[in-house]
């Protein structure tokens, strides 16, 4: 056990965890607090009329990763959760303020110099803060689920039903066409199993990853926080435009495959575990022929999470070799 | 703790920073490196923390390569950068709990003891400090390292008097100690106080190195001959006299002083003016400045 926690100094993880605290606490309150009031407000939409907006847009289907059928359910409604503006953002703001932070913000701030003079290796300080910041997204993860799922707990829908009305005949229960259709409340979890969105929020975690190992390897090469923040706000945009265009276009479609927003499909992951569940954990996609479908929700989040890696194997080779800037 | 560099180099594109430094400190001694702004002293420094890696040329600490063994050399070493910053959301006492607990052999209550000799008060945050407070913490968090060496880049900056000799009486303290200190400060009578040894840095190159036993036994002499110039006496070698027109005399020795005097009591004087040779004459004679410079620096 000593071992395994050797990369990481207790006292720079209580560092690290102190000074991430705040944007931390907050992230999570957000994440999970707009989480639980988006199922609230797919409460608020009876599906029909929803239906009737959504079938206005179907010439834009093709920039959805699910066919609009999949909108039409509950399930469907609250996975498009996952792409909300402030679901990723708040993703993207933990990810890139915790690594742009971790050597370029050190350094614009001057106190690398001394933290660097004790006997603490640069690799177990990046580790230590990659720690942190890692734990911080899965968090962040836990936090969009568990406000889904207090969500579809707390929350009832309202759902036309006829009464059942026992009539003597001779096959049993008979209805009764007389009697009208009423409208009641009934709990959104008689509708959806919340394990169904576990592939998303694993996505979002994984998504969070590799932001946060992309802004390191951005930060270990820059002495200014305000660029290294410059440039993978940057990255992120382009790859965002890749992605769009790469849908809108079949010329333009070769760019899905080099944009990390490829491997974000949290709607398309929740689809295949309403319908297929084992699909939802499948590194790889064949269909029943053994024909290779592409890689399946968790391949995604593998490639996610490699991509990663890389991205702090490249901030840990950089960081232990360049000069530190005089503060 | 010994350090050796061997015709360590450090070069940015256009500039070097550090010439062909060869310097060997054996331990147990207080070394001053002077030099005026952008001389490479800072550089000297940080590159024997491994912050800075070396052009060409090596570094040692101890037994300890500064560039492959960086994170050993580190562990002997109790470093003051010359401009402090320390975590501005922190307070005094959680700073020095931080450097006293990343460090096996840190204690905070040494830390604390420092803090309070240097009267300074911990439960302020470090933002609301003035500069003068910070660097006392910075002080207090590296004079409770128990380490061999001690390196200090301007140690008293930003001090008042009374702290300025606090902290020289530190300084004597770890030398008495037995630990090694090398340090660097632009305060000559500091470095002539404490210094065992002096290297002056001039342009990225260590261009002299002053032994200041030697130095304190050098005196200047000022006279203002009536007569004409005399011979110097036998047996004097270290003395160089050098004179003008105007009767005006300057001598400079090396030797006993006892024997200089009774051959200057023979000589026809209208004054004369004695004075131990300072660190200041070195310097200056390695760093000329021209005459507005001084003028406008005000020296």
């Amino acid at each position: 056990m000593r071992n395994l926690i050797r990369p990481f100094n207790v006292v720079l993880v209580r560092k690290a965890i102190a000074d991430a605290r705040l944007l931390l606490l907050g992230s999570l309150f957000v994440m999970f607090s707009f989480c639980w009031l988006r199922v609230w407000v797919v409460s608020l939409f009876p599906m029909d009329r929803f239906q009737t907006i959504v079938e206005q847009f179907r010439e834009f289907e093709r920039f959805m990763p699910v066919p609009f059928e999949q909108l039409f359910t509950y399930s469907g409604r609250i996975a498009l959760t996952y792409d909300e503006l402030i679901v990723v953002m708040c993703m993207a703001v933990w990810a890139i303020a915790r690594g742009s932070d971790c050597v370029s913000g050190a350094l614009g701030r001057g106190t690398l110099e001394m933290v660097l003079a004790q006997p603490i290796s640069r690799a177990r300080l990046l580790l230590t803060q990659a720690a942190v910041t890692t734990a911080g997204s899965i968090l962040l993860g836990l936090a969009s689920w568990l406000g889904i799922y207090v969500g579809i707990h707390v929350t009832h829908v309202k759902q036309v039903v006829t009464p059942p009305v026992w009539t003597p005949s001779l096959s049993g229960a008979d209805f009764a066409p007389w009697v009208s259709s009423v409208t009641v409340a009934v709990p959104m979890s008689q509708h959806i199993d919340p394990r169904v969105f576990w592939p998303a929020a694993i996505n979002l975690a994984a998504l969070g990853f590799f932001l946060a190992g992309l802004s390191t390897l951005i930060s270990a090469v820059d002495r200014f926080r305000w660029r290294t923040i410059g440039v993978v706000a940057t990255i992120y945009v382009v790859q965002l435009i890749m992605k769009i265009a790469g849908l809108a276009s079949e010329r333009l479609a070769w760019m899905l495959n080099w944009t990390f927003f490829t491997c974000y499909e949290p709607e398309r992951f929740v689809s295949y575990a309403v319908h297929v569940p084992r699909s939802a954990w499948q590194i790889i996609r064949v269909d029943a022929s053994g024909q290779w479908l592409g890689p399946g929700p968790v391949g995604h989040d593998l490639i996610l999470v490699g991509l990663g890696l890389v991205a702090y194997a490249g901030a840990l080779l950089v960081f232990t070799r360049r000069d530190l800037p005089a503060p | 703790m010994q350090i050796e560099t061997d015709h360590l180099t450090k070069r940015y594109r256009r500039v070097t920073a550090l010439r062909d430094c060869s310097l060997a400190i054996p331990g147990c001694e207080v070394f001053g490196l002077l030099g005026p702004n952008g001389a490479g002293k800072t550089t000297l420094l940080r590159l024997l923390l491994g912050h800075l890696r070396p052009t060409c040329g090596s570094a040692r600490v101890g037994r300890w390569d500064c560039v492959r063994e960086s994170l050993q050399v580190r562990r002997q070493v109790a470093y003051l950068p010359g401009e402090v910053r320390l975590f501005r959301r922190m307070r005094g006492s959680g700073v020095l709990k931080f450097f006293a607990r990343v460090r096996p052999e840190g204690s905070w209550q040494r830390a604390r003891r420092v803090a309070d000799r240097l009267q300074l008060d911990l439960s302020r945050r470090v933002a609301s400090m003035s500069t003068g407070m910070r660097q006392k913490l910075a002080l207090a968090a590296v004079f409770s390292c128990d380490t061999p060496l001690l390196i200090l880049d301007e140690p008293t900056s930003n001090l008042d008097p009374t702290m300025r000799g606090n902290v020289m009486d530190m300084v004597k303290e770890a030398h008495n100690a037995g630990r090694t200190v090398l340090f660097s400060s632009h305060v000559l009578p500091e470095v002539e106080q404490v210094c065992d040894r002096v290297g002056i840095l001039c342009d990225g190159a260590l261009v002299h190195t002053q032994v200041m036993s030697e130095l304190r036994r050098r005196h200047r002499i000022h006279a203002h001959l009536r007569g004409p110039v005399p011979t110097p006496p036998p047996g004097e070698e270290s003395l160089s006299i050098q004179t003008d027109t105007a009767g005006n005399m300057v001598m400079e020795t090396s030797g006993d002083l006892a024997a200089l005097l009774g051959w200057l009591a023979t000589l026809p004087l209208a004054a004369v003016r004695i004075e131990p040779v300072g660190l200041r004459a070195v310097y200056e004679r390695y760093h000329v400045h021209p005459p507005q410079e001084k003028d406008a620096s005000g020296a």
